[in-house]
């Protein structure tokens, strides 16, 4: 690799860090190195809030790294890489322009004459697939065409690097397959001048359709974890046995991403104390996304392979997992490979009376010393309860990687169903469920 | 790095108990019976005989009592406000019929230029009340009354019609009280509309408070102690450290009002608000935060719920309670409603008559002398608004791009557009003659100086509120400088700078009335408009002119509403709106 020209553009030893909403300090990236090569067609690909769109805006210079390198041709980038283009998610087209006008932004600021700018408009609309709809506003496009506006407007001046940020996950399934044969249709032709594609998805089947190269991205802080090269023939059909093997061997990748096999260490019993377990962050995933996982594992005999449960559950993948994660931490399921298995307590919970349940949940809470944390603090209080802004910064001091808010509101919705924790939102008070801690034992 | 630090300060919070929650409670306890001794002050002011002339005291201690006096009235009018919103907002929205009347009036009334109506007002409630104060207090509540009610009306209105129908059936299912319906349905969807019109209703109000307590007619002085009258007589006796102090009074009154009450209001009506995932960030307040550690409070709260169950435990054991009272016969109300109706038709009758006597003795020659003065103020009023287009659109879109600047200003602008206008004219008219400037044009700037914020503070808003995605594709495209601007920001911004300028015109007209005609410095400056026509009217109590004037004045303004606003919002909505 290194005796090959320079790469379009590349990030080395990039980090980022953002302030949350309270002002605390979060990483979003942390040591990053990624390049995107002349001719290729590479897929980032992780779970939503592992960085990877902020990861491209870096690369083609719209934010700047806290700390790192970023280069275009081998050389330091300046202000927005000179041969890039992108596709929003959101489509990102101005209301008010037309289809025509929202295309000529793509050529702002390069000095043709008038007839060939209208030339190249023209030409890159009827290459969409959208002639005759010159004088439309977005408003009365379709979401499909709407994208290929947003197309258009990326590859009307004939960029190097066409970055593509989620550009389908806001339009239907079968709209989606259609603009990725497209796209790889005028990246292939040859005609745009289009050389490389960055696509950054958090969907397995979309990389393995459209990428040469696959790279697996980590949450929290977001690192590059693997790297998978993708040598499939052109056409790619998803029914194809190697099609899906390749989609199993990047499940496997992510999977090992994000649900090591080692169980977190226990934490030394402190002498003269009861040993209490880690004190660990919470998955993001509610108690009826855990019941509903814990239901259909029941209904398929105990055990299912984590890729069944994905596609039965209709979640995108980093849903799946921070739910079967989640449910691993409170031991109701097990995780041996990409397997997913019921424990005794799994499914005791799943047996177990409606008005039973909160009672056996409680009772895998209490061995999270996370739980017990939160609620010794509230017991030791005169009134059993304490403002909610006191727990996160608590939260925030312990897990200073994670997004506190969330974490708070993933604690009161797990809590809230155990009958452990009580949480008035408007006064922000969290309290013990009934008032007092013997109470909730009673 | 900073995670010790912040350890240590959450534990000293987590104390149990500290020197500042014992200082809220006490802080509770006086504020109480501060309000008491208010009330008691209020009512001998009230009460006082009615004398040719208010002597107004330019020591600085008198200032704090003569700006509670102001504040009072203030939150009277608003009180009074909220009330007619309360009832007229519930009625037009249930009532078709009533619907079909009460609109056109409130759009009307939204229009009209209320300081017009100051003369009349005054003199009737005199009239009405001629030994005591009384009249004249009431006077100045109902006038800034009728500056503040419309678009809080308007807003519950438009609330309570946006309220789903399957509410109401729930409510009707379950047999719902009209009382509980109100607190658990209509409440609960207008209270965010209601709070932030509350808010700029109260702001407005403040311009008329100082006009009215210092109003004088002919040679009667009809002058209230307040803040207004203060700032008045310190200008006629050109004394400026008096003016100084006056303005230190009112700004003092308008951030604690934005501080103690509507902060805590707005942090409150947050808990209507319909989830639209965490997309902005919640208001805060100081003071809520500071009751939510008062002891007292917790405890008085959580007696109260406790009660409350209790009282509802008691009323399930003793069965369901028999349906409210059935409602009256339908032959008392419909004969309520016919007799409701004969006296506004004739009350409308007399007033037209009454208007009609007043206006044929207006001589031909006076109409178009009115005819031309209208062309002057209109003409000053467009100057005066592109004036504040000019600067307010560059800088809003500036500060609005920065997150942290627009969240940091938006409170400052808000306060700065509740100080009444009219205290500064002195000050800014001495400059720009010092500057050359002809009174004329100084005029229409003192018509904006108010209303100019309303156009800055929306044009932040809007600029704020321009999508992060926009932005990055104009950087992607570099699509930068003036051309950003016309494509992106001018646009994105479009409806909520015509919000501004509706509220900003509307000002402009009615600020004409007192920045046509200004006595600075023992002279009397004037120019050339419908306004300065309107203050000679009263001045002389040329009434049919002055009721001609009004009259011309509220005509044009309804006019301008229904053809270059409507059309104006009517573009915004359709091209320029966000909502993709």
């Amino acid at each position: 690799m290194s005796a090959a020209p320079p790469a379009i553009a590349a990030v080395s030893g990039v980090r980022k860090t953002f302030l949350d909403e309270s002002g605390r300090e979060r990483v979003i990236l942390e040591g990053v190195d990624f390049e995107v090569r002349k001719g290729e067609v590479v897929a980032v690909l992780g779970p939503s809030g592992c960085g990877k769109s902020t990861l491209l805006r870096i690369l083609i210079g719209l934010i700047a790294p806290t700390a790192g390198r970023v280069l275009a041709h081998g050389l330091p980038l300046s202000g927005i890489h000179a041969g890039a283009a992108l596709v929003f998610q959101s489509f990102a087209l101005f209301p008010w322009l037309s289809v025509e006008e929202n295309v000529r932004i793509g050529l702002t600021g390069r000095d043709l004459p008038e007839a060939d700018a209208a030339a190249r408009v023209h030409d890159v609309i009827a290459r969409v697939g959208l002639s005759g709809h010159e004088r439309a506003t977005p408003k009365e496009l379709s979401g499909g065409m709407k994208q290929r506006v947003g197309i258009a407007r990326a590859l009307v001046s004939g960029p190097e690097l066409l970055c593509m940020d989620e550009p389908f996950s806001a339009l239907d399934v079968m709209t989606a397959e259609l603009l990725r044969a497209e796209v790889y249709r005028l990246w292939s032709d040859g005609d745009t001048g289009l050389s490389s594609v960055l696509l950054v998805t958090h969907l397995i089947e979309e990389a393995v359709t459209l990428a040469d190269r696959i790279v697996v991205l980590g949450a929290n802080p977001g690192t590059v974890r693997r790297e998978i090269p993708n040598t499939l023939p052109h056409p790619r059909e998803p029914r194809n046995p190697e099609f899906l093997r390749m989609v199993e061997k990047i499940h496997d990748a992510v999977t090992g991403v994000h649900l090591p096999e080692e169980a977190p260490a226990p934490a030394p019993a402190l002498p003269g104390r009861v040993a209490i377990g880690p004190f660990v962050p919470l998955p993001p995933a509610t108690v009826g996304e855990m019941l509903g996982l814990l239901e259909i594992l029941a209904d398929h005999g105990g055990e299912m392979d984590l890729f069944d449960v994905d596609a039965l559950t209709e979640w995108d993948f980093g849903r799946t997992i921070a739910v079967v994660k989640a449910a691993e931490l409170l031991d109701l399921v097990d995780t041996p490979k990409n397997r997913v298995l019921l424990t005794d307590p799994g499914r005791a919970l799943v047996a177990a009376a409606p008005r039973e349940k909160p009672l056996l949940f409680r009772r895998q809470l209490l061995g999270l010393g996370t739980f017990v944390t939160v609620v010794r603090a509230l017991a030791r209080r005169e009134d059993a309860s304490v403002r909610g802004e006191e727990v996160r910064d608590m939260l925030a001091e312990r897990l200073p990687n994670e997004a506190t808010s969330v974490l708070f509101e993933t604690l009161v919705n797990w809590g809230r169903f155990a009958q452990l924790l009580d949480y008035d939102a408007p006064g922000d008070e969290l309290a013990l469920f009934g008032g007092r801690a013997g109470d909730a034992d009673a | 790095m900073t995670s010790v630090a912040a350890g240590a300060a959450s534990s000293r919070r987590a104390g149990p108990s500290t020197l500042a929650v014992r200082a809220i409670d006490l802080l509770l306890l006086g504020v109480l019976g501060a309000s008491v001794a208010g009330v008691v002050a209020l009512a001998e002011q009230w009460g006082a005989p009615l004398r040719e002339a208010v002597p107004i005291d330019l020591s600085p201690s008198a200032l704090p009592g003569y700006t509670l006096l102001s504040l009072s009235r203030g939150l009277a009018a608003y009180g009074l406000s909220l009330a007619f919103t309360l009832v007229v907002g519930t009625l037009a929205a249930r009532s078709r019929r009533a619907e079909r009347v009460l609109i056109p009036m409130l759009d009307i009334g939204q229009g009209i230029p209320v300081l017009g109506f100051l003369p009349g007002l005054v003199l009737g409630m005199v009239a009405l009340f001629p030994r005591t104060n009384v009249g004249l207090e009431l006077a100045c509540v109902v006038m800034i009354f009728t500056g503040q009610v419309w678009n809080m009306a308007f807003s519950f209105y438009g609330s309570l019609k946006a309220v789903p129908t399957e509410m109401y059936e729930v409510a009707r299912l379950h047999g719902f009280s009209r009382w509980k319906t109100f607190r658990t349905v209509e409440l609960p969807s207008a209270v965010i509309g209601l709070v932030w019109n509350s808010m700029m209703s109260m702001a407005g109000g403040w311009f008329f408070l100082t006009v009215n307590e210092a109003f004088v007619l002919g040679g009667r002085d009809f002058r209230l102690p307040g803040v207004g009258s203060y700032m008045a007589v310190a200008i006629e006796r050109g004394d400026t450290r008096a003016m100084v102090w006056a303005v230190v009074a009112m700004t003092v009154m308008i951030v604690a009002v934005d501080q103690l009450l509507w902060r805590p209001l707005v942090v409150w009506s947050q808990k209507f608000r319909v989830e639209e995932t965490g997309s902005g960030e919640a208001p805060t307040s100081w003071v809520v935060s500071l009751l939510g550690r008062s002891r007292l409070l917790r405890r008085i709260r959580r007696s109260l719920r406790r009660a409350r169950e209790e009282a509802r435990a008691r009323a399930a054991a003793r069965g369901a309670l028999p349906g409210a009272g059935a409602s009256r016969s339908g032959v008392l109300r419909a004969s309520a409603a016919l007799l409701g109706g004969v006296l506004a038709a004739a009350a409308a009758l007399w007033g037209m008559l009454r208007l009609g006597g007043l206006l044929v003795r207006v001589p031909v020659r006076e109409w178009g002398v009115l005819g031309l003065a209208l062309g002057a103020t209109a003409l000053r009023a467009a100057g005066a608004l592109a004036l504040a287009v000019l600067w307010t659109v560059p800088v809003g879109i500036l500060l609005g791009r920065s997150r942290t600047w627009s969240r940091r200003l938006q409170p400052v602008i808000q306060i700065v557009a509740s100080f009444p206008a009219p205290m500064l004219y002195p000050l800014v008219t001495a400059a720009l003659l010092f500057a050359g400037a002809p009174f004329g044009g100084i005029a229409a700037v003192l018509m904006v100086l108010g209303a100019q914020w309303y156009v800055l503070f929306n044009v932040l808003a809007g600029a704020s509120a321009i999508p992060g995605d926009l932005g990055e594709a104009a950087d992607v495209y570099r699509v930068s400088g003036f051309r950003r601007f016309l494509t992106l920001d001018l646009p994105a911004v479009f409806p909520f700078l015509v919000t501004g300028l509706v509220t900003a015109a509307g000002g402009a007209w009615n600020a004409s009335i007192v920045a046509e005609t200004l006595v600075f410095r023992g002279r009397e400056l004037t120019t050339f408009g419908l306004g300065s026509l309107i203050t000679r009217a009263t001045h002389d109590g040329n009434f049919p002119l002055l009721a001609a004037g009004v009259l011309t004045m509220s005509l044009a303004l309804v006019l301008l509403n229904r053809t270059v606003w409507r059309r104006l919002y009517r573009l915004a909505a359709t091209r320029y709106a966000l909502n993709r």
